[in-house]
């Protein structure tokens, strides 16, 4: 009685598993077998669900026409950047609201809470004027700030929610042996948030990565192009390449799969190993 | 002395993120509060004035404006119920090990990688009325006889557009879903089985009420995102056909884009923030968060 | 002493050369996609080749969002040396004023005895004056497939609106997936205006929406009689999705075969020649409506100087360069555009082609093809792009009836002082 329960609700789980899988892995499917069409197989009707020769044509094209190796380096040092710093200060500020006793506390918090409420085009024109008397102008180091902006709030969020699950306990008798409170905080504290800034790091990864709406605007030379503004320009006015796009996706999806994959071990087993021993 | 030093070591670890926030989103969100109340199109640039309230009068005004308000609140609501359903559901059957999960999970959790953007088109594409797969496939099933136009019937583009934003947003709800269950006590769980609890009582009795806190600030984070997230819309239909799928921040891109009002365009962000901010204060009331953990 | 001059000669002769290599022209398109990327860095290649120490670059944001950008770059004075600009967002960027009046140069230039008739004039939207010369021109015309007509024993493209529609309809099998006009249903200005206006005898030559007496055209009955014309083409002959249709699905739609008559602009051409293979689709005059006539727009795209610019000289260098026979016709062949020089027509065969055949007939006959222009200059025109695309929709969702939509328009362009 009891074992064929356990295998209905083993053959559930696995019917569950199942079903979120095809759901999530379809549409990169067909994404794949898109760029890896000839072009002119792209809009044929009946639709064809394999290309009758396998081409890797679209991905030759993005890196030889369009300098695609060049925007992949610009968005990795951009978005690798962005977010080390804005995890960084994330994490002093986060330490800061989770442990200490203060006034206007929460005030901070609840504010941290209202950034996330602005939505970016009624900070455009504003910003950019401001960027553009700085000489921030098509600089990466521009964009690099904005993305910082962009991922403080969250990320500070973040990491004072991590903070709070790690017991005070440890830290305190570092205090006690006369640590000072910076020196408890990178000996004692850190080591066991690690996931958490893994974490807080992939999630503004995540996001710098696939920023666009700033990038294009502040960046003007081809030179300084980042991966998803190079994609948006391949919709234009006459249309979209199907194919290519699709390999920009395909290739564009590459390092933030990377970094979650090493994100995830932490995310998954172990972010919140601190906390249980509350 | 000691409240002294105290004083600058908070002072000093939180001056490098309020700076950065005060610097590019407190002081040109007042700028954008003042250009709210001014006239600046690209016909006006050398004629810019206050106007008072004209802007906003304008917006709510606008036959459509009650429809894209609600447009928003459904997108909202709809699309936040949906992926902390879906969201939670894949946590849990995630939660106990099995092989090959890290392949698994990466292999569920990569449409938060995508962009936006990215999402919209690529699903604009899949659910295309002549070239699409989606109704491709359903025809060869036989569940449907001819293309249903997704996309252009306003009954059917609604609902697209929320499928495709909850598809997009389970791996998130999952994540933290998942992070938060993993730190439920295994000795909880062992105490309950000794006591015989059933599998659902389990969940209902312990589970839940562990994840709760998550659970609230998540869903608060994410309602405010998915406000200020036109990418999909944007991507699949641009708030049409004839405003059925607009909420306000699609609104707002329009403005820019079309009329090249900027004034119009950052008095609908007033307003989209007037409506979080009231949003909030509702929301932690009535969940009886005070304070948010996260 | 011999020496020294010689030395200082010499060192006269590094100076300027080094400050000759100074030159940076900052070039920023609107119309951007891949290809057309390639074409403009060609171009420019060619261009510094000829003048040695300058350096062109060439900026190309993502098209929706060129305009936006071009803006804000001008208003907060980003170095920029020439600017794209289309004709629909001309009056917005030259009220701006920030861009240089190329009156001046246009008159000392002996490029303009070459142009094609219309060409400055049509620049001229804002108070009258040129801020922009235009690069090429962009003129609706009808595509067709012969392929397909010729499946259905249709040999010849339809000449009037009445065969246009009769054709669609005799194409139509929504069971085999096939179907007659090439139907969009976003920014759909352009496309129903050619309809809806060639039920008019009478229009303003220099305004879309009046008639020669002064009337809006939208509260005369003809323009209803158009609208359901048009909005029939939608109903009976063009597939329902298109009502959420732009250029993209119609290109897609026609090189599929889906539906086999399309209207659209030159820069068709490129992506068809690509997509299809030139001799593989062809073109003919718009159809006339039942007033015998059809009226047609000149759309250009062209090439302004900010007025803080920095290189005045070179940039308009650049412009000319631009315009010259040899590079305009390598431009308008592989991006597909209307040359405006005369002499690229003269010269080159590829422009008498039979890709060419729609326009070059519609230029013959003026009093059949009566070109007019869209009120650009008047502010309310960005409104009235979205306004026209959305009623359109409602018209055909059931939510609006079309005699409504009409009222509204009127009311609108009155408003607007029109």
């Amino acid at each position: 009685m009891k074992r064929s329960k356990r295998t209905v609700l083993g053959i559930l789980r696995g019917l569950g598993l199942a079903f979120y899988l095809a759901l999530a892995i379809f549409p990169l499917l067909w994404i794949f077998i898109t760029s890896i069409k000839p072009p002119e197989e792209v809009y044929t009707f009946p639709i064809k669900y394999w290309p009758s020769k396998i081409t890797w044509d679209s991905y030759e094209y993005l890196f030889g026409f369009a300098k695609f190796g060049r925007y992949f380096l610009n968005s990795i040092f951009v978005s690798i950047t962005a977010s080390v710093v804005s995890t960084i200060i994330a994490l002093f500020s986060g330490y800061v609201l989770a442990r200490m006793r203060f006034k206007g506390k929460y005030f901070f918090v609840v504010f941290l809470f209202f950034v996330q409420m602005i939505p970016a085009y009624l900070l455009m024109i504003p910003q950019y004027s401001m960027f553009s008397s700085f000489g921030l102008i098509n600089r990466l180091s521009g964009i690099i700030l904005v993305y910082i902006g962009l991922g403080a709030a969250f990320s500070t969020i973040m990491a004072r929610g991590f903070f709070v699950r790690i017991p005070v306990s440890l830290e305190e008798s570092a205090l006690m042996d006369g640590c000072t409170r910076l020196k408890a905080l990178f000996k004692v504290t850190l080591p066991l948030m690690l996931p958490g800034v893994a974490a807080i790091f992939s999630f503004s990864f995540v996001q710098n990565w696939n920023e666009i709406f700033t990038a294009a605007l502040f960046l003007n030379s081809d030179s300084k192009m980042t991966v998803p503004v190079a994609l948006y320009s391949f919709i234009s006015k006459a249309g979209i390449q199907w194919n290519v796009l699709a390999a920009g996706i395909v290739v564009s999806l590459i390092p933030t799969i990377v970094v979650f994959a090493f994100a995830q071990k932490y995310i998954v087993a172990g972010l919140t190993k601190g906390s249980v021993k509350e | 002395m000691k409240n002294r030093k105290k004083f600058w070591f908070i002072f000093w670890m939180l001056v490098p993120v309020f700076s950065v926030i005060g610097f590019l989103s407190v002081y040109p969100t007042i700028k954008g509060f003042i250009l709210a109340f001014q006239n600046y199109t690209v016909f006006t640039f050398n004629r810019i004035k206050f106007i008072g309230w004209d802007n906003f009068v304008e917006i709510l005004s606008d036959p459509d404006f009650l429809m894209i308000l609600w447009n928003t609140v459904i997108w909202i609501i709809v699309s936040v119920f949906f992926q902390l359903l879906l969201g939670l559901g894949l946590a849990l059957l995630l939660r106990k090990p099995f092989k090959g999960r890290g392949l698994y999970s990466g292999l569920v959790f990569y449409p938060w990688a995508l962009s936006g953007f990215a999402i919209g088109l690529l699903w604009s594409w899949l659910l295309n009325g002549q070239f699409g797969i989606i109704n491709d496939i359903l025809i060869k099933l036989n569940v449907i006889q001819e293309g249903i136009q997704f996309l252009s019937n306003p009954d059917t583009a609604m609902l697209s557009v929320l499928i495709v934003n909850i598809w997009y947003g389970i791996p998130f709800f999952a994540i933290m879903s998942l992070a938060a269950l993993q730190s439920i006590p295994d000795s909880v769980y062992e105490a309950a089985d000794i006591d015989g609890a059933s599998g659902w009582a389990k969940l209902v009795k312990i589970t839940l009420p562990y994840i709760r806190p998550t659970i609230i600030s998540t869903v608060l984070v994410r309602s405010i995102w998915i406000m200020n997230f036109p990418d999909v819309i944007y991507g699949m239909t641009r708030g049409g056909p004839a405003k059925s799928t607009e909420i306000l921040s699609t609104y707002m891109i329009n403005i820019v884009y079309y009329e090249n009002n900027y004034s119009k365009a950052s008095a609908v962000g007033v307003i989209v923030i007037l409506l979080l901010l009231v949003y909030t204060i509702l929301y932690l009331r009535f969940s009886g968060q005070g304070e948010m953990e996260l | 002493m011999k020496r020294f001059v010689f030395l200082l000669i010499v060192l006269c002769l590094m100076v300027t050369m080094v400050g000759a290599k100074d030159i940076t022209l900052r070039v920023i398109q609107v119309f951007t996609s891949p290809e057309r990327t390639k074409i403009l860095e060609n171009i420019a290649e060619q261009f510094e080749e000829l003048n040695p120490g300058v350096d062109v670059e060439i900026i190309s944001p993502p098209y929706e969002t060129a305009y936006n950008k071009i803006y804000l770059m001008v208003s907060t004075e980003q170095p920029l040396d020439v600017v794209e600009v289309g004709d629909w967002s001309l009056a917005g960027m030259a009220s701006m004023g920030k861009l240089e009046s190329l009156e001046p140069y246009i008159a000392d230039s002996d490029m303009t005895q070459h142009l094609i008739e219309g060409v400055v004039k049509s620049a001229r939207i804002y108070e009258d004056t040129a801020y922009v010369m235009p690069n090429a021109v962009y003129v609706k015309t009808l595509f067709y497939r012969p392929d397909i007509l010729e499946k259905y024993n249709l040999l010849t493209p339809p000449h009037s609106m009445g065969e246009l529609m009769a054709y669609s309809k005799y194409l139509t099998e929504a069971d085999k997936a096939q179907f007659g006009f090439d139907w969009r249903g976003i920014d759909p200005v352009n496309f129903m205006d050619l309809v809806l206006t060639s039920f008019f005898d009478d229009l303003d030559p220099n305004c879309m929406y009046k008639t020669t007496d002064g009337k809006i055209i939208f509260e005369d009955p003809r323009a209803l009689e158009g609208l359901n014309f048009y909005l029939d083409l939608y109903y009976e002959t063009a597939p329902k999705d298109s009502i959420n249709w732009g250029f993209d699905d119609q290109v897609n739609s026609f090189v599929s075969g889906i539906t086999p008559l399309l209207f659209q602009d030159p820069d068709t051409t490129g992506l068809l020649n690509s997509l299809l293979g030139e001799g593989n689709y062809k073109t003919a005059p718009l159809p006339i409506g039942p007033s015998g006539k059809v009226y047609p727009t000149f759309g250009f795209g062209g090439w302004g100087i900010p007025n803080y610019s920095e290189n005045k000289e070179m940039a308009w260098k650049f412009i000319e360069f631009f315009n010259s026979p040899e590079i305009s016709a390598y431009f308008c062949k592989n991006y597909g555009a209307l040359p405006i020089d005369q002499r690229v027509y003269e010269n080159d065969p590829y422009f008498s082609s039979e890709t060419f055949a729609g326009w070059e007939k519609m230029f013959a006959d003026p009093e059949t093809y009566r070109f007019t222009d869209y009120p650009l200059d008047n502010p309310a025109w960005f409104e009235w792009y979205q306004l026209q695309g959305e009623t359109q929709q409602k018209i055909l969702l059931g939510r609006m009836t079309p005699e409504e939509a009409l009222e509204e328009w009127a009311e609108f362009w009155k408003e607007a002082g029109l």
